[in-house]
């Protein structure tokens, strides 16, 4: 342990000041409840932008219908509110329709793997270049409490008075296994490494996905806390080797200390590429907006 | 003298009868007749379902499949011995002659054929193993018959038959020689006196090309025409071939088409394209539509250009998936949940296609709004020569009215009042980002439940439709026949039109008043206007393919008057006679009211 530095409200306010990332945060605050996990993250998504230099009128956050999916409000850019579980299809559209555009997605678990569950494969599959940022607090917050598909055995809930039977996926794994080009996960405990690991994602080309851990401070007293949290998650080992497949899914098992960190990356065409190559195929022009690409290419660097 | 000739080929699946249809079809179009078709196929690929392939040859312009046929030509007797009966006094039934199995009694079609019809039996299966050294050409070697038949001329077969096969040499070669053995057997025949081709009639304007083209294809070249960027999609018949046609255009226009893993996704992808400023459409059928009913609401309330072109087939759930109904037009206009009005086309022929397609991308753009083109299985695989104009009639870029925001002011996408037609915004545009929600919101974008704000919200997005029933050089609906006041009036839409007009044209030569009105734009309706024709009308007939006349309830819903139904579901399109019938006795009763 080093030697622990006060720091001062003022200090740090011009801290945040100076960095230039408030500029991508909305005036409209945030309708989290103190204390959500989500507060950390929307502050690393507006950081990771301000990083990466993306002008925020080409910046699209997408999102379904949850908690997290009030996300694209607080971000100064332009956004897509849309409905339950159909984040992922609307933005491969706007990002087929404009590859300038940095297009990142989030949503919480029930909207990605109990809802939408049908459209994450195909989303990985085809490599479409945007980033997925899935909020995971095991738990339906905004309908006040009920089980979600990564909620644990035995967690009671409204709609499981008793105790829930049923087993919890593994996002991790899944996405991994559907061919995603990125994976990571991080903790909302842990902002400076969930920061950098959406700046990772983000400057990634093609599908990313982030898993992040984060607890329901209001309707999971129980399960998901910060303090368990705090206590289950570790950093996968030194020695990983995000290029091995095989090892990530070896680490995605364990979802009892679940690893923080980059498990899995490859560089392999998108779906604009491949697009564009069935235009090469037929003998078609490309139209001048896939010009503007090289332009976002070079921001992210 | 002009033409009008009908002639049916009926075959069992796997038989080539619509292949020979679409030879036949492509011949006698390139020869410069007028031609309207329509093809019956069962749902499986292979077996031994009924195929059918008809049309209806004529110099004058028609609107629907007669219910008799000139000639009828049977590569299958069990499936087209219950068609003998649709040939007319004097036609022609052709058909082969020996039979390789023992028939029951009464199985060979010659057993049916009428002492008014003519036969003519041709030894099919041995003249198609003589040319071709297999019996698989049959189909060509009754085409070659049919042509020697009629005396039409070879240069017009030869054409086509070298444009069906043009990847296949060897089945070219095959094709032409089952052809001319074919041709050469209706030599040592009797004449046919009473099927004759008069000379064809090809007036075209300069610069106009004449096609004949499917309903599918034309909404095809209307959406390429109109500049389609991209496409989202999921096979369902019959708007697979939509799709399929897009697949092989779009990416030689530089075009972007995606098959997507359900219909959700698909129209889900549209809208998000379409937030991005691309022009962006879909295709699918009732049960797709079904699927895509909560995200179309998406698109009404957040304002986002979307076209989804529709194919109807029989339903509910999978119903009747390759045969044709109308009974999608509740849902295309009022499906899905909340007050979520949009725009819903339905052309009525297949020229109509190609500008309803076209223009559905202006309707969307220009009113901000999902836009349905609705047509049904009989409309998309319909065939008719279609004259297009020299250039595209459809704007290429609806003004998003940009002016209209405000420097410094911050941006209102969902600003209210005059016509209540918002400016549009794209990604990438500074000063003007927003969110676009599924929620309802203020002028900003902002999430907002307070009463005042939903009451103004939605007045908008029904007030700023109105403006569509006015939009320029697009037919919203127009009448037909006797001006004035009529004793009969019909009053249809989309496919069924067609039987409706020609019903309607027959009645007045037997010298009935009567006039027909098409209904193309279902939503918003044009009240007046139909009003106005409905004032003129003593009796009204709604005669319509669906079960329970969703247009007759459309229209009282709009306009309090007591029509007449004419409801059927038999799969394919209504006869012409039935509606015919409807209105005869609707004249005779108003007569028969007067007398008492």
């Amino acid at each position: 342990m080093g030697e622990i530095k006060p720091v001062y409200l003022e200090e740090k306010l011009k801290e945040i000041e100076d960095s230039g990332r408030l500029d991508y945060r909305s005036k409209t605050l945030p309708t989290w409840c103190p204390g959500c996990g989500y507060f950390s993250i929307v502050e690393a998504v507006a950081a990771s932008l301000c990083e990466l230099n993306i002008p925020n009128e080409n910046a699209v956050m997408v999102s379904g219908i949850g908690c997290s999916s009030r996300f694209p409000f607080f971000v100064n850019s332009y956004g897509m509110h849309t409905l339950h579980g159909r984040a992922l299809p609307v933005a491969t559209g706007v990002k087929t329709a404009n590859d300038a555009l940095t297009v990142v997605v989030m949503g919480g678990d029930g909207d990605g793997f109990a809802i939408g569950g049908g459209h994450v494969p195909h989303a990985a599959r085809r490599n479409v270049d945007i980033t997925y940022l899935l909020f995971d607090n095991g738990i339906y917050g905004l309908t006040k409490g009920q089980t979600s598909p990564t909620s644990a055995i035995g967690f009671r809930t409204p709609t499981s008075p008793y105790e829930n039977p049923d087993r919890p996926l593994n996002p991790l794994l899944m996405v991994l296994a559907y061919g995603a080009s990125w994976v990571g996960q991080a903790s909302a405990g842990r902002p400076d490494h969930l920061h950098k690991m959406i700046t990772q994602a983000m400057a990634h080309r093609g599908f990313s996905y982030l898993h992040i851990l984060s607890p329901c401070v209001t309707f999971d007293k129980t399960h998901r806390t910060y303090a368990n949290l705090g206590m289950q998650v570790r950093d996968l080992p030194a020695d990983h080797d995000p290029t091995d497949r095989l090892a990530a899914m070896r680490e995605a098992m364990d979802d009892v200390t679940p690893a923080l960190g980059l498990y899995f990356r490859e560089e392999r065409p998108t779906l604009a590429d491949a697009l564009d190559g069935l235009v090469e195929k037929a003998g078609g022009e490309l139209p001048g907006k896939v010009a503007a690409k090289p332009a976002r290419k070079a921001a992210r660097r | 003298m002009s033409t009008d000739i009908q002639i049916s080929i009926v075959g069992s699946a796997g038989d080539g009868t619509i292949a020979a249809g679409d030879i036949l079809k492509s011949a006698l179009a390139g020869m410069g007749y007028k031609i309207i078709s329509f093809d019956i196929y069962p749902p499986e690929i292979r077996g031994f379902g009924k195929c059918i392939a008809r049309m209806r040859i004529t110099t004058e312009q028609v609107y629907s499949l007669k219910h008799k046929s000139d000639v009828l030509i049977s590569l299958d007797d069990s499936h087209a011995i219950p068609h003998a009966a649709e040939v007319r006094e004097c036609g022609a039934v052709i058909y082969e002659r020996a039979s390789i199995v023992q028939l029951p009694e009464g199985g060979h079609i010659s057993a049916h054929i009428g002492p008014g019809q003519l036969p003519y039996p041709v030894p099919v299966r041995e003249l198609a193993e003589k040319s071709t050294g297999a019996n698989r050409s049959r189909n060509i070697v009754v085409l070659g018959f049919l042509a020697g038949l009629l005396n039409l001329p070879d240069e017009a077969f030869l054409k086509a038959i070298a444009q069906k096969f043009k990847r296949k040499a060897e089945a070219a070669a095959a094709s032409e020689a089952a052809y001319r053995i074919g041709r050469d057997f209706a030599a040592q025949t009797f004449k046919l006196d009473d099927v004759v081709f008069g000379p064809p009639v090809s007036a075209v304007v300069a610069g106009a090309s004449v096609e004949m083209i499917s309903g599918n294809a034309a909404i095809v070249r209307g959406a390429l025409d109109a500049g389609i960027d991209t496409f989202f999609g999921y096979p369902i018949t019959p708007a697979t071939s939509i799709m399929e046609r897009l697949a092989a255009e779009m990416p030689k226009r530089g075009g972007r088409l995606l098959q997507t893993e359900d219909e959700i996704s698909a129209i889900s992808a549209v809208i998000g394209a379409g937030f991005a400023g691309a022009r962006a459409a879909t295709s699918t059928s009732g049960p797709g539509l079904s699927l895509m009913a909560e995200m179309l609401g998406m698109g009404v309330i957040g304002e986002v250009p979307a076209v989804v072109f529709v194919s109807q087939r029989g339903g509910p759930s999978t119903g009747l998936p390759t045969k044709t109904e109308q009974s999608d037009l509740h849902m295309a206009v009022f499906g899905g949940h909340g007050d979520a009005p949009r725009i819903v086309i339905a052309p009525t022929n297949v020229d109509g296609c190609y500008r309803c397609a076209g223009k559905a991308f202006e309707l969307a753009e220009a009113y901000q709004t999902p836009v349905i083109v609705l047509v049904d299985l009989y409309l998309s695989n319909r065939y008719e020569t279609v004259v297009f104009p020299a250039r595209p009639p459809f704007e290429a870029d609806v003004n998003r009215r940009p002016g209209k925001q405000v420097a410094g002011a911050q941006y209102k996408r969902y600003v209210l009042g005059g016509d209540s037609i918002s400016p549009r915004a794209i990604p990438g545009e500074k000063g003007t980002m927003h969110v676009v929600t599924g929620l309802e919101h203020n002028e900003l974008g902002r999430p907002s439940d307070q009463g005042e704000i939903h009451e103004a919200m939605s007045r908008k997005r029904h007030e700023k439709l109105k403006a569509a029933l006015q939009h320029p050089d697009f037919t919203i609906c127009k009448r037909f026949g006797d001006e004035g006041a009529v004793d009969v009036g019909v009053i249809s839409w989309g496919s069924n039109f067609g039987e409706s007009l020609e019903a309607m044209l027959k009645a007045r030569g037997e010298g009935i008043r009567c006039a027909a009105m098409k209904v193309v734009m279902l939503s918003p309706f044009p009240t007046e206007r139909v009003a106005a024709f409905l004032a003129d009308c003593k009796e009204v007939l709604v005669p319509e393919l669906n079960y329970q006349g969703q247009f007759a309830n459309l229209l009282q819903a709009h306009i309090a008057r007591p029509v007449t139904r004419l409801n059927r579901v038999p799969g394919e399109p209504m006869k012409v006679e039935d509606i015919l019938e409807d209105i005869r006795r609707l004249a005779g009763c108003k007569a028969a009211q007067k007398a008492a």
